[in-house]
């Protein structure tokens, strides 16, 4: 009977999901104006600062392990608010890249495909540095791999320009703060 | 109305299976065979199983024993079919997006793996609900179908919504039929599999599982029929003009292997 119960929960909570997801998907807005607003800046050079593992080296030398181990807890979780906010951009640019993959212009359209690429692989590269992040959060000695979310980001925002000047030259995509 | 071989009844069995055989004719016909050849041949196969089944149920010449073995090559057919189709629909999410097309399939298979264990074990830990083991398991292949569909249907909304994929509106169709069918099927199964139930009990459940798979063939019909509302968009105004101090200020962050394709 235990059995019965636990596979009605799961089947009871898998449908809610499956419809939910559903539903969703058909009360979503099409892209336009209030996507890229959602879209948050990043300061590349502050993550870049937050994941180079030579400062990690030079701050371990520098202080106290207990200090280190603190500090390198706060350099972790603002890591990782970072990569959240490149990833729900990332999710922003997908869905703004794939209403512009239908673009009757062949250039648009391959510079739309080209974004929608680059941004599923920093969607990606976000979820695995997350994951990181919070294993290097549980071990703090362990090393951070974040550079492909960095590199990516870099990469993504060429892909966005690139589309923004394709789409509408005088009012491009900004997913990265000023420095 | 609720007794098993009602007009209810009856109509429950065979009004969706029927319904199965007339999506099979459309697509066929709307030429999209080539598009979903594993839906086509569930719609087919599944439909004519089904009505095997209910001919067998109805026929006196028709003995129990002889009954449940065709219950059984239905069944097999059927959920081999189910899981072809969800291939089938996940290649063609997937299929548009190479940057993540690989790390899904590594997923299914590995997703797919875990699954088959953990309705083996559940298999192996369930009491059985009959002493005839043509009974017993073919409601015990049941749960552990349902088990490995659901979980591969779940993994693929969430996969798909976690990428934000977009669908085309048949797949979006198919996958949430199929999602509904094995979510509710599986509860079903479940009890029908570990509890000992009257069998008045069992026939509710039997109507309830009846009337889903009615709903899911027309949803099913639904998304093959209606078309997508097409909502008139102009092209998206994109903010601020900062590209150009972007370009520059990137250009002198951008690591050179950054640059590399």
């Amino acid at each position: 009977m235990t059995l019965a119960i636990i596979l009605v929960i799961a089947a009871a909570l898998a449908l809610i999901f499956i419809l939910g997801v559903t539903l969703s998907r058909s009360l979503q807005v099409s892209a336009g104006t209030a996507l890229a607003a959602q879209i948050q800046p990043i300061d590349v050079e502050a993550f870049r600062n937050l994941v180079d593992p030579a400062e990690d080296d030079y701050l371990r030398r520098r202080l106290p392990a207990s200090e280190f181990r603190r500090v390198r807890q706060k350099r972790l979780r603002a890591s990782a608010a970072y990569v959240r906010i490149a990833g729900r951009n990332a999710a922003i640019l997908i869905r703004m890249g794939q209403t512009a993959l239908t673009a009757n212009d062949p250039e648009t359209s391959e510079a739309a495909r080209r974004l929608v690429d680059n941004a599923l692989l920093l969607r990606r590269n976000a979820a695995f540095a997350l994951l990181r992040i919070y294993v290097a959060l549980a071990w703090p000695n362990s090393g951070l791999a974040a550079a492909p979310v960095l590199h990516g980001y870099e990469r993504l925002n060429g892909s966005a320009m690139l589309l923004g000047r394709l789409q509408n030259p005088t009012a491009p995509v900004r997913i990265s703060a000023a420095l | 109305m609720l007794q098993a071989h009602s007009l209810l009844w009856n109509y429950l069995w065979v009004a969706p299976n029927a319904l199965l055989l007339v999506l099979a004719v459309l697509l066929w016909r709307r030429g999209l065979s080539r598009k979903f050849p594993a839906f086509l041949a569930f719609a087919v196969l599944s439909a004519t199983g089904q009505l095997a089944v209910f001919a067998a149920d109805i026929a006196p010449s028709v003995t129990p024993e002889n009954f449940w073995r065709i219950d059984w090559v239905s069944l097999l057919v059927e959920s081999f079919l189910k899981f072809v189709v969800i291939g089938e629909i996940f290649s063609r999410v997937l299929n548009p997006y190479p940057s993540v097309g690989r790390l899904g399939k590594i997923f299914v298979s590995g997703l797919g793996g875990a699954l088959v264990l953990l309705a083996v074990l559940a298999a192996a830990y369930s009491r059985g609900d009959s002493t005839v083991h043509l009974i017993s398991g073919a409601h015990l292949l049941e749960q552990t179908a349902f088990i490995i569909e659901a979980g591969l249907v779940v993994f693929l909304f969430l996969f798909a919504g976690y990428f934000r994929l977009t669908w085309d509106r048949l797949s979006l169709g198919v996958l949430l039929g199929l999602g509904i069918s094995a979510c509710e099927h599986l509860a079903t199964w479940g009890i029908m599999a570990n509890a000992a139930l009257s069998i008045h009990q069992r026939t509710l459940l039997d109507f309830l599982n009846m009337a889903t798979y009615h709903l899911c063939v027309l949803v099913w019909l639904y998304y093959l029929l209606v078309p997508k509302k097409v909502a008139a968009s102009a092209p998206a105004p994109l903010p601020e003009n900062n590209l150009d101090v972007w370009n520059r200020e990137l250009e002198r962050l951008v690591h050179p292997r950054a640059l590399q394709p």
